[in-house]
């Protein structure tokens, strides 16, 4: 990556940081287990009234010190697919969420989601280059408790590309975490590309119960525990950037904290979304002005922790309107030119609902952004004087009338310098040829082209070895077969 | 098909100009039939390559260069027809294609123009900012049945029906043909001036003249 925009200083980083480190020592974090509470006080913290825990700086450093840096791994069926977020990744990765509703804008339907729409998503979602994998979260009633385990089964068999999943749910993490093992191939590959597994911290500064017991579940090696701290500006952090990051910093290092304390050396991802607490609404919202901007400082803050973030992209538009482009615009393209490292974008209705044709806009969009973080070239050939050249000597009379149509010079570098689609998505003809063709939306197009990637593309399917250990998990756990 | 065929198709489907000239000159070297090598090697190339532009699986400078490396090889492949004094197949159409008067834009024409060559037609280009009688007395000259005249601007496109009233004024009309293209124009403008076709680009202009001379 190579452009990037910075909006905080080493200076003002290092404040935020203070202040986070701050927080944990002097108005601490509130846990709602007391199992946790003792061994975080073994462990050097102290504890005062009302379950409030005091994080001193040595401690996190200790944590710090203790957790793999600089690189996450999201893994799925294909190694050769892994997502690793690291320093100088050429561009973001990106991984669209599946979540509890389905969005059929053409047929003007809004619907719990279904296990086709889960299928048709993720097989979109496997067709498309710009698309690194899938987060799972549906809450589909047809899965009842046991929900993770569903979601990852049937996003494994639809996607060779890395899969990751929130749960709220410890009892469906034994099931889930063997059906890992028989993607990563044995125990052994596990441990090097774990099941990323994401939990939230509730704010301010609180773990409950359902909180601490995730951390509890989910700090075992083979399991990559993914932290998640909601803040919205103005309801449960503060309104102020600076206040609503160091808030955020802290609530992450407290769970990194207790996760290495309980399984030194685990591998940690975090999940950071800024959520703004709309004012006029009362509706907590993903895609609002602030957001835009915290966008644009997520690159420096996981640069300075040296852990990578995982950005939540979450339209607050219930179409596919210039309301959805717009937030969709911003949201992802603040963060592509900050260098953020990893974009989870959620479809639509403040993560509520997901959209197949959706996808190919947000294909058009990373695909503008990645452009854009590569700068220009500049060279003796990008300067293309030779080519102007001979442009230019060609006359007709004693007008000049050459172009570069037809120079190699144009063949060697269009695709380069322009990154052309060769679909038809993104309307680029004249309105006469436009209307011969049916006058269509972006969303009919990109409906035409979903249909065709349905028809014609399967993922590849799943091994019969991995089948066989589904059967028997559904065996041993007594999962009801949906 | 023949191993100096397959290196043609590939030269020319693979943009390499210089390639396209040696495959062919060693065709001719060879013995080779340079009739053969016209239609079976260079023709049918860039007729697959254009019906690749038409289905938009390439892009336009993929299109243009190797219609420029197809012309590289039929240069070489006329010369040798010349030389042998073999019968010269006649042209598909003669077209006399330009830019109307006071406009300058010629990269639409050029276009039609390559794409028309390399189909087997001879054009005749007259350029840019060319008024109405130049068309016509270029059209008579060469005995051309279809005139094809583009304007990018709004203010040049009246010139396409001055073309129109010459060829009338001159009893022409219906005799030689004309078809309309460029920025500035449409199909209601192409019914507006009297225009016998219309193309709004340069592939659909092939389609509809290679229509058109077929009925011929």
């Amino acid at each position: 990556m190579r452009t990037k925009v910075e909006v905080l200083t080493k200076s003002e980083l290092d404040a935020i940081y203070q202040a986070a480190l701050d927080i944990l020592s002097g108005i601490g974090v509130n846990i709602e287990d007391n199992e946790l509470i003792e061994i975080l006080k073994k462990n050097g913290c102290t504890v005062g009234d009302n379950s409030i825990v005091y994080i001193p700086e040595k401690v996190v450093t200790r944590c710090l010190n203790s957790t793999p840096r600089g690189k996450v791994r999201l893994s799925g069926r294909d190694p050769s697919k892994d997502i690793v977020l690291e320093k100088d990744q050429k561009h973001p990765s990106v991984i669209s969420h599946v979540l509890m509703n389905y969005y059929d804008e053409l047929n003007n339907q809004y619907r719990t989601i279904t296990r086709d729409d889960i299928k048709n998503f993720i097989t979109v979602s496997d067709y498309l280059d710009t698309i690194d994998g899938n987060w799972m979260c549906t809450l589909m009633p047809d899965y009842g408790k046991l929900y993770t385990f569903y979601e990852y089964e049937i996003a494994i068999r639809n996607t060779t590309k890395p899969v990751c999943v929130s749960s709220f749910e410890p009892d469906s993490i034994p099931p889930t975490l063997e059906l890992a093992e028989a993607v990563a191939g044995s125990k052994d590959e596990l441990l090097k590309r774990p099941l990323t597994l994401a939990f939230c911290e509730v704010s301010p500064l609180t773990w409950n119960k359902y909180g601490c017991d995730m951390l509890k579940a989910s700090s075992m090696w083979g399991i990559q525990p993914t932290i998640t701290v909601e803040t919205p500006m103005g309801d449960t952090g503060p309104v102020t950037y600076a206040g609503n990051i160091a808030q955020k910093i802290a609530e992450l290092l407290s769970g990194l904290v207790i996760v290495q304390i309980l399984q030194e050396g685990l591998p940690i991802a975090f999940v950071v979304p800024l959520e703004t607490f709309d004012m006029r609404t009362a509706q907590i919202c993903l895609a609002s002005r602030p957001d835009y901007l915290y966008g644009l400082a997520v690159g420096q803050i996981e640069d300075y922790l040296d852990i990578p973030f995982i950005s939540p992209v979450s339209p607050d538009s219930k179409l596919l309107d210039m309301q959805q482009a717009y937030e969709l615009s911003f949201s992802m393209l603040s963060r592509i030119l900050s260098n953020n490292k990893c974009l989870v974008i959620h479809g639509l209705d403040q993560t509520h609902a997901i959209n197949n044709e959706l996808l190919f806009l947000m294909d058009e969009i990373i695909l503008s952004g990645r452009k854009m973080l590569e700068g220009i070239e500049v060279s003796e050939e990008t300067l293309a004087l030779e080519p102007l050249k001979e442009v230019a000597a060609k006359m007709e009379g004693s007008r000049r009338n050459g172009h570069f149509l037809n120079h190699r010079h144009t063949l060697k570098w269009f695709a380069k310098e322009q990154v052309p689609r060769k679909d038809n998505i993104i309307d680029k003809y004249r309105r006469e040829k436009w209307i011969e063709m049916g006058s269509k939306s972006f969303v009919k197009r990109a409906n035409e082209k979903v249909n065709e990637v349905l028809q014609g593309y399967t993922p590849e399917p799943l091994p019969k070895e991995i089948e066989r250990v589904i059967e028997k998990i559904y065996v041993k756990y007594g999962i009801p077969l949906i | 098909m023949n191993d100096y065929i397959k290196n043609i198709n590939d030269a020319v489907i693979g943009y390499d100009i210089e390639l396209v000239k040696k495959n062919v000159t060693d065709a001719i070297n060879d013995g080779k039939d340079p009739i053969i090598i016209m239609n079976q090697g260079l023709s049918k190339a860039i007729v697959e390559i254009g019906e690749k532009f038409g289905k938009e699986e390439i892009f336009l400078v993929e299109l243009m260069i190797a219609a420029d490396a197809c012309m590289a090889g039929v240069e070489i492949v006329k010369k040798s027809i010349l030389d042998k004094k073999i019968a010269i197949q006649k042209p598909k159409g003669i077209i006399v294609v330009g830019t109307v008067l006071g406009d300058i834009h010629n990269i639409g024409k050029d276009i039609l123009k390559t794409l028309l060559e390399t189909s087997g037609f001879e054009v005749h280009d007259i350029g840019v900012d060319q008024p109405a009688e130049n068309f016509i007395k270029k059209a008579l000259e060469v005995n051309a049945k279809l005139i094809a005249s583009s304007a990018l601007l709004t203010t040049t496109a009246p010139h396409q029906k001055d073309i129109e009233e010459n060829l009338k004024e001159n009893n022409l009309k219906g005799k030689i043909k004309t078809i309309i293209g460029g920025a500035a124009t449409s199909l209601s403008w192409s019914k507006e001036v009297g225009s016998d076709f219309y193309a709004s680009t340069a592939t659909e202009g092939i389609s509809i003249i290679k229509k058109f001379f077929e009925g011929e």
